[in-house]
């Protein structure tokens, strides 16, 4: 069992979020969505897993390179 | 002893001695060098020059200069070559001026003499100038040594053995430089007067100066490819233009960037043959654009469903790269391409796509290859860091760059086209020739967003703030359809976007036309912001 951390490609904020703790994902389902600049932004599972961790909440302010969710494989 | 007849020569002795010298220069620093050389996985000069350049082309000029030394009876006993290759040479059946340092000679270091043989302020500048040829500069070497202080007896004034050619050459031949190693000082500046540059992963850093003198200036512990390795120089400064893989990946690049411009200012670029139609409406086209206004999609896709089939050159590809630079060809014509990428922060210009941007189209104009804008540019990025990275001053260089081009520009409005960064993707000189497709929508500023800020107080006072901004945002919608701004000639025409293609062969082609009277080298006047 790997941990893979989904970090933010940008700043922006929390527009939905896709998953639930628990939920699991396959390689490139949107995790939840960022809006940036007017544009939904998804951001993606790296790879097959399960969400152990969903750090941020919808609406939420977060910097490029933050983590936002967590997931092992 | 016989004395020899001073009417005489030994025309033997003379041509073993040519034939001698050449071999001693062919040695370049000596087999020990050599073999180190190639052991970092890096060619000699000419080696490189060989592997560039058409085979059999290079004819080296000034092989035979170096430090001869010579026995009491005054003949040779060995040469050091001057640590520079130079000459003619062709790519591509086209002349170019070529030379580079030679590293396994005392690194490269600079090499002075009363008629320069080497890079900056030399002869292969003149040769590039006076034929009005390409230059291509492969950059090996270190710059100026401090060991030449006591040599010269006297410390030298900068630019001594200057740049003024180097500049001159900006606005009158292509000018490739390619970092081949390492490179600091002269070298690396050179390498930045450019149009192209390039440098390889790994085996290639470039700086102003190396760790040693960090280290002794700043107390910095830095390696060099921490210092100014690709990941810096490309990625980050952008200071280098594009990466190589390797060598032979270099030298494509090289290669293919000269494709696509004319040998010099005054003629065109040449165009090739093409067996994709210029009539060619690819379907692709019409599902590209997402149904949600606010999903991305890929711009490079677009493009390449509109050029001619694998023609697209990307410059910068990993800098500044909300906005795509790619020199590219229609119906066999070299054009540049200027394409907004709504996967990086919406496509929104900051101060590094703006400085991108404002190089490739100052190479567009100087060389006369028409512009393709493809736009999708939501206006310049907003907040904190891109305040501080001065994103509406560069943003506004890019406007003002925009406005200096006489080279004719097509712009081609494929979704959106707000605000000032969108005033740099037209040039309002000339025909300021504007189509859109009909996903296209534009203005002053999005109604999201514009509507919270200038409806502040109606919406504060509604007894449900959220549903009046909405209320008033749809409203004003209605207003947004592109076809209403066609109806005012403000937009010139609205195009199916499989149309795109032919519609570009055909004012493309008419470009060249027109511009075959009225080449020569581009007027710069003025301050840019």
């Amino acid at each position: 069992m790997a941990r893979h951390e989904i970090l933010s490609e940008v700043t922006g904020t929390v527009w939905q979020i896709e998953v639930a703790v628990g939920d699991s994902v396959s390689s490139g389902d949107d995790v939840l969505i960022l809006e940036s600049m007017k544009m939904e932004i998804p951001a993606l599972a790296p790879c097959d897993g399960i969400i152990v961790e969903v750090t941020v909440a919808p609406d939420q302010a977060v910097e490029e390179g933050e983590l936002l969710a967590v997931i092992e494989d | 002893m016989d004395t020899p007849d001073p009417r005489e020569i030994d025309l033997d002795a003379r041509f073993e001695e040519l034939k001698r010298r050449r071999q001693l220069a062919a040695r370049l620093g000596g087999d020990d060098a050599v073999a180190r050389h190639h052991e970092y996985g890096r060619l000699t000069i000419r080696e490189r020059i060989g592997e560039l350049t058409d085979s059999g082309s290079f004819q080296e000029i000034g092989s035979l200069t170096g430090s001869g030394s010579y026995d009491d009876d005054g003949h040779l006993v060995d040469v050091t070559p001057a640590p520079y290759v130079m000459g003619l040479a062709a790519i591509d059946d086209r002349p170019v001026a070529i030379g580079g340092e030679d590293f396994t000679i005392r690194g490269g270091t600079s090499w002075g003499a009363r008629r320069r043989k080497g890079g900056q302020g030399g002869f292969v500048e003149d040769l590039a100038h006076e034929f009005r040829i390409p230059l291509v500069n492969l950059i090996d070497g270190a710059g100026g040594s401090v060991t030449s202080v006591s040599s010269r007896g006297h410390s030298v004034f900068p630019g001594i053995f200057g740049f003024e050619r180097s500049v001159q050459l900006l606005g009158e031949v292509p000018v490739v430089a390619a970092v081949m190693g390492t490179a600091a000082g002269g070298p690396a500046g050179r390498a930045i007067l450019s149009h192209f540059s390039v440098m390889i992963s790994r085996t290639s850093q470039v700086f102003a100066a190396g760790p040693p003198i960090v280290k002794r200036s700043l107390g910095q512990d830095i390696d060099k490819e921490a210092l100014g390795g690709t990941s810096v120089a490309v990625d980050t400064s952008g200071t280098i233009h594009n990466a190589a893989a390797d060598e032979r990946d270099c030298f494509d690049q090289i290669r293919r960037f000269l494709t696509y411009l004319p040998s010099n200012v005054w003629e065109l670029a040449p165009r090739t043959p093409t067996k994709d139609p210029a009539e060619r409406r690819d379907p692709g086209l019409h599902t590209i654009i997402p149904q949600r206004r606010t999903r991305a999609y890929d711009m490079r896709q677009l493009l390449r469903m509109v050029i001619d089939r694998d023609s697209d050159f990307e410059i910068q590809p990993t800098f500044g790269r909300a906005v795509i630079t790619t020199l590219a060809r229609i119906d066999g014509y070299p054009v540049g391409i200027i394409a907004n990428d709504p996967t990086i922060q919406g496509g929104a210009m900051d101060a590094a796509s703006a400085r991108k941007q404002v190089h490739f189209m100052e190479l567009c104009d100087t060389f006369h290859l028409p512009v393709v804008f493809l736009v999708d540019v939501p206006g310049f990025m907003v907040g904190l860091t891109a305040e501080q990275e001065g994103a509406l001053r560069e943003g506004m260089r890019a406007v003002y760059t925009a406005g200096t081009m006489t080279v004719p520009t097509f712009t081609v409005v494929v979704r959106k086209c707000y605000g000032m960064a969108g005033m740099a993707t037209c040039n309002k000189n000339g025909l300021d020739m504007k189509v859109a497709w009909p996903t296209a929508e534009w203005g002053s500023l999005p109604v999201e967003g514009g509507v919270a800020a200038a409806f502040r107080r109606e919406i504060a006072a509604a007894d449900d703030p959220g549903a009046r901004e909405r209320e008033i945002e749809a409203e004003l919608r209605r207003y947004t359809s592109p076809f209403r701004t066609a109806e005012a000639f403000e937009v010139e025409e609205i195009i199916d976007p499989t149309e795109t293609r032919p519609f570009l062969a055909r004012f493309v082609a008419l470009a060249y036309r027109r511009m075959a009277g009225t080449l020569g080298p581009r007027s710069i006047a003025g301050v840019q912001p």
